[in-house]
């Protein structure tokens, strides 16, 4: 369909232009990899055989530590688990090697839950001693159980068959390894460009912000131990069948590190990284066979100097680039796109509200932080379509508000309602998006080592949370995706940086984009936190002539401010905070003029400051 | 009862060498928010030392108790010093990287030492000459070795010293300070470098002091001790809250009863299983340590 | 008699410039007052001075001394005293261990710092009746007492305060420009960031203010304090921006 056609052409699917290169290399390393046992002798062939499971465990836990960030120090547990589910079904079940890998992954996906669990709450530094600690404890666990064969382990396990032929010699377990080795390239690619890679990125880079787009940070963070676990689980079971014989030494603490290595030396989070870092760590020492026993010893010096020098690892991953569009927009496009944005927003899940309905109830809000008493009593009701502007001196509490309708803060008493029917206390952020609240920071929050338009495609992250649907987390960026976020990019002015990345942006940019991101969410109320902070009396302007429009394309526009020109510029009605309280509400008029506001903004007369008599505390 | 005792006391003293180590992790922690995963293997090379001068002055037929003060200062001056080579070299110019680099930098150094004793001690137990008498008292049934009150005795001696350093002194309070808020501190006129350095010291001191203990209390050392003993100290410097130096000390006691325990109504195989166990529980439920956390985040 | 002097200050944060271009100075003796809405750059200014945080380009001298790129604890050791935004007083310490560590560069002198100690107290009442508390303890007025008490215990030349009136009461407010005005009559200039535009005012000799990493104006206070700009900065921008809500 013309239309459709269309579309490619403005946003091409995959960048074409820099797959010639790419693909030559990529076809030329296939090549030598398949071609490599008529090279190599028998013994390099058995290296060989290792570096491929490494790459293999090295793609899985690139995974959990590349992609999501999560630092796990007992990744060698899954590695276990897959080796350990396989030979016990082909032993005791006499399943084949091939029936045996549903078990083994599965068992491997459960075991990620299980171990994933315990981490969610924990800052990386714990993260990295609990998962340690069940790497130690899977091990211990298969030495003394007599199940698994004890200290021995398991023994006698028959080798993979492939049409009826035994795999045995090192030539035949070395295909079978590029053939894991690909399923292992092919899935972990896939995750990179699905959703969930984004997911995992955003919360990489920042989790505060991750979970205010919508992302879910809890199932997120599991599925990254599930689905390294299930990588790990077919590089334990290709082990199983090189030997015939598995035992609990190949699973410890010191093979956990091994594999940490590879991902870290071969560059965090890319692919064709897993396979150079499992060449350097396993093939090199090899080569250097003469100080076999200095291997470790200069592996560790290295590492300590490869974080000084190049922490980055030597073929770290390309920034940004998943599943973002690259061409900027045609001119005669471009008007096309402009004149819908100006359209009302596709309706939201709830159905678009009554302009001056009750859409959002705060009533007797309060919280303290250590005695401080941050928001006291506060009570106001935002109405569909309005702009109501929160105003107040430095620590007055406005933050704290925003955050307490968020679902950032619980607060210590009161309630906040969705049109007056549903609570938002107690509802994590994430669900809280998807209700129709969408918020910006103060000092902007962005994804800095995404670009612009990966960071606008994590707004719709509230509504892609789903595991098995089309339009959830294991999808891959539809062009309905890219067509929403160019509208919104164009809508804030930022089509044409759509590929620049977020951290070299201006600060008006930023705001902007971080307004683009928030309104992908389909939002029924967007919560600005002081937008024109550091603005200059320009994108001062720009940025009201923004916010109009937002209110213009439906959107209910609440917002934290301190600067008095926009808010009387831009509201309809204000309310003024001070020391946590309402002091004031009303049109903006009126409240410019309230001597109470006054007083409260450039501080209060001397003679004022007698009246209260007495008492200090606060 | 008297099995139960005789754990009891099995438990105090290995719980004083972890407690020992537990306060290094801490203390560490609380001033540049790191895992040390090198301070085992610190305690490792402590251990060596000793069992280098305890040889050495052995075969010259020293008096026994100038062998062991000896062995205890040789292994923690070297330590001590190590621990600020370490900091300078391998830590000190990451504290502004992210934290996923200066965790690996720590593991890399911890690697290294555990390699570099396995080359030079080999990969088998190295025995520390018998040179401390057996002697002790029976009570309910239950026996205490003269050496085991005297080490147990020398450890909370140890403790007690950094206690007082840590509140009494001007420098101990700045480490606090610094643990609590770094700008803070350094609006105070603190060096804050060299304070960082300071608390290094410290720490792999009294990690030499417990490794050297431990040489001349158990005779066998190996290479790879330090991994074992750092992880069972990390998760008693963890469940006593991480920058709360009183509570690594009541931790490590805790983790070695733990440990105690496990070996004699379980079995020593599955011991560290159970420690890590019972590390993960409390995180599940207490994510900030039993007694809390006793270092500031920022909001 | 310059005591402080910025010249041509640029600081980022990252890619963003925090200050772009600020010069200003302070005299011996003198309170200056440095306003400017929220993110206009002010916390970052004091940052740079006491060397938290380094500048792109640009000087800072203290003293007729180069302290640029010094490091923080030595300008803390040549007399500049900075209360951060906040008071960030040590919580589980006490009150009489927070001045302690307010009197570490003389902590080798007990008589000295005994001596400090008890002119805060004089300054402070309050604290004497609380030296032993934890400063976790005290109300948002007495810790800011203690964090402006820690930072006289080093005897700075100039003291650069960070918002001091955040947060406090009326009353508290009012106590705190007393302080000041007592701090200056010993001889240490005052540097002082404050949203409180006309407690400030009433307090300084001079003022500037900062608007968007710019300064914008600055003069004696008392002219400052009858401009309209600054009433504008603070309650309202120019005509043309107030457009009417639709």
């Amino acid at each position: 369909m013309a239309g459709v056609d269309r579309l490619r052409r403005v946003i091409p699917r995959s960048p074409r232009a820099r797959l010639g290169a790419q693909g030559g290399l990529t076809v030329t390393a296939a090549a030598v990899a398949l071609l490599l046992p008529l090279m190599l002798s028998t013994y390099s062939m058995s290296v060989a055989v290792t570096v491929v499971m490494y790459a293999i465990l090295g793609l899985g836990l690139n995974v959990v530590v590349g992609y999501a960030g999560l630092l796990d120090l007992g990744y060698a547990a899954f590695f276990a688990i897959g080796a350990y589910t396989s030979s016990l079904l082909q032993l005791d079940a006499h399943l084949s090697f091939w029936e045996t890998l549903p078990a083994a992954v599965a068992a491997a996906a459960v075991s990620g839950c299980i171990i994933g669990y315990p981490t969610l709450r924990l800052r990386s530094d714990y993260l990295a001693i609990v998962t340690l600690g069940f790497g130690e404890i899977v091990r211990i666990t298969v030495t003394n159980l007599s199940v698994t064969g004890g200290a021995n382990g398991l023994y006698g396990i028959p080798p993979a068959t492939v049409f009826g032929t035994s795999i045995v010699s090192e030539s035949g377990l070395y295909y079978l390894g590029l053939f894991f080795l690909l399923i292992a390239i092919v899935f972990t690619g896939l995750l990179s460009r699905s959703r969930l890679g984004r997911a995992w990125r955003t919360l990489r880079e920042d989790e505060t912000a991750s979970e205010a787009v919508g992302v879910p940070a809890t199932k997120v963070k599991l599925l990254a131990y599930v689905m390294g676990a299930m990588v790990g689980a077919l590089a334990g079971m290709y082990f199983s069948s090189q030997f015939g014989t598995i035992d609990p030494t190949t699973f410890t603490f010191t093979t956990s590190v091994t594999i940490l290595l590879v991902v870290i030396v071969g560059g965090m989070g890319s692919i064709p990284g897993m396979i150079l870092g499992a060449l350097v760590v396993i093939a090199l020492p090899e080569a250097l066979r003469p100080i076999s026993s200095y291997r470790l010893l200069i592996f560790a010096l290295g590492l300590v100097l490869l974080m000084l020098v190049r922490p980055q690892g030597l073929w770290p991953a390309r920034r940004s680039r998943q599943g973002s569009f690259t061409a900027p927009l045609a001119p005669r496009e471009a008007t096309a796109t402009t004149a819908t944005a100006g359209e009302a927003t596709e309706a939201p899940a709830a159905g678009r509200p009554e302009p001056g309905s009750l859409l959002l109830r705060v009533s007797g809000l309060r919280h303290s932080f250590g005695g401080v008493i941050a928001v006291n009593d506060v009570s106001f009701d935002l109405h569909a379509g309005e702009i109501l502007s929160i105003i107040g001196p430095n620590g007055a509490g406005k933050t704290t508000v925003f955050n307490c309708i968020t679902g950032m803060v619980t607060p210590q008493r009161g309630e906040v309602s969705l049109r007056g029917e549903r609570s938002l206390l107690k509802v994590k952020p994430h669900k809280i998006v998807s209700l129709g609240l969408a918020r910006t920071f103060q000092g902007v929050r962005l994804f800095e080592g995404l670009d612009v338009a990966d960071n606008c495609l994590a707004g719709l992250s509230a509504h892609q949370g789903r595991l098995v649907s089309r339009h959830g987390l294991l999808g891959r960026t539809s062009a309905q995706d890219r067509r929403e976020a160019l509208r919104w990019l164009t809508f804030v002015g930022l089509a044409g940086k759509a590929h620049v990345l977020a951290s070299e942006l201006s600060y008006g940019d930023r705001r902007r984009l971080e307004i683009a991101r928030s309104l992908m969410s389909r939002p029924l109320a967007l919560l600005l936190d002081e937008p024109a902070a550091g603005t200059n009396p320009t994108e001062k302007r720009e940025l009201m002539g923004l916010v109009r429009q937002v209110r213009n394309s439906g959107v209910t526009v609440l917002l934290i401010e301190h600067d008095m020109g926009v808010v009387m510029g831009l509201s309809d009605r204000v309310i003024v905070l001070d020391q946590g309280a309402v002091i004031a509400e009303g049109p903006p008029r009126q409240i410019r003029s309230d001597p109470r506001v006054i007083d409260a903004y450039l501080g209060r007369e001397d003679h004022e400051a007698t009246e209260a008599v007495g008492e200090v505390s606060e | 009862m008297s099995a139960f005792l005789q754990y009891v006391v099995n438990g105090l003293t290995s719980g004083a060498f972890i407690a020992l180590v537990a306060l290094g992790y801490t203390m560490i922690y609380g001033v540049i928010r790191l895992i040390n995963f090198a301070h085992g293997d610190v305690l490792m090379v402590g251990s060596f030392i000793g069992y280098e001068v305890v040889v050495t002055l052995v075969a010259q037929h020293w008096p026994i108790a100038l062998i062991v003060l000896l062995a205890l200062l040789a292994g923690m001056a070297f330590t001590g010093g190590l621990g600020m080579l370490i900091e300078r070299v391998a830590y000190q110019p990451l504290l502004n990287s992210s934290r996923l680099a200066i965790l690996i930098s720590a593991l890399g150094v911890s690697l290294a030492l555990e390699q570099g004793a396995q080359l030079i001690f080999g990969a088998g137990y190295s025995a520390y000459p018998n040179v401390l008498s057996s002697a002790g008292f029976t009570f309910a049934g239950a026996r205490a070795s003269y050496v085991q009150v005297g080490m147990i005795v020398l450890s909370l001696l140890l403790m007690l010293g950094l206690y007082l350093f840590v509140h009494k002194t001007m420098a101990g309070t700045a480490m606090r300070a610094l643990a609590m808020d770094k700008d803070a501190a350094t609006l105070m006129g603190i060096n804050v470098p060299r304070t960082i350095l300071l608390t290094f010291m410290l720490g792999s001191v009294l990690a030499g002091a417990s490794g050297v203990m431990q040489g001349l209390y158990y005779t066998e050392i190996n290479f790879f001790m330090g991994f074992l003993i750092g992880l069972r100290a990390f998760t008693a410097a963890v469940l006593g809250g991480i920058g709360n130096i009183p509570g690594a000390m009541v931790a490590g006691f805790l983790i070695g009863l733990i440990g105690s325990f496990s070996d004699g109504y379980i079995s020593s195989e599955w011991s560290d299983a159970i420690i890590f166990a019972v590390l993960i529980a409390v995180l599940v439920f207490k994510p900030t340590g039993l007694f809390g956390e006793r270092v500031a985040e920022r909001v | 008699m310059k005591l402080l002097t910025v010249a041509d200050m640029h600081t980022y944060y990252g890619h963003i410039a925090a200050l772009r271009g600020v010069s200003l100075h302070v005299n011996e003796g003198e309170i200056v007052a440095l306003l400017g809405s929220n993110g206009a750059g002010k916390t970052t200014m004091l940052r740079t001075i006491s060397g938290l945080q380094r500048p792109r380009s640009g000087t800072v001298s203290f003293g007729g001394a180069d302290i640029t790129r010094a490091r923080p604890y030595d300008i803390v050791a040549k007399g500049l005293g900075h209360v951060p935004e906040g008071r960030r007083i040590f919580a589980a310490l006490t009150v009489e261990e927070n001045l302690s560590l307010g009197g570490y560069l003389a902590r080798r002198d007990h008589t000295i710092v005994a001596e400090r100690k008890q002119r805060v107290f004089d300054l402070f009442p309050r604290l004497a009746e609380r030296r032993g508390q934890l400063g976790g303890l005290l109300s948002g007025g007495e810790q800011q007492m203690l964090a402006v008490g820690r930072a006289l215990m080093n005897e700075p030349r100039l003291l650069a305060l960070d918002e001091p009136s955040l947060g406090l009461s009326p009353v508290m407010v009012k106590t705190v420009g007393e302080v000041i005005r007592r701090i200056r009559g010993s001889g240490t200039a005052i540097l002082m960031v404050e949203q409180n535009a006309r407690q400030a005012l009433a307090l300084a000799d001079r003022a500037y203010v900062l608007e968007t990493g710019r300064i914008v104006l600055d003069g004696p206070a008392a002219n400052l304090a009858r401009d309209p700009r600054v009433q504008n900065a603070y309650l309202g921008g120019s005509a043309e921006e107030a457009a009417p809500s639709p």
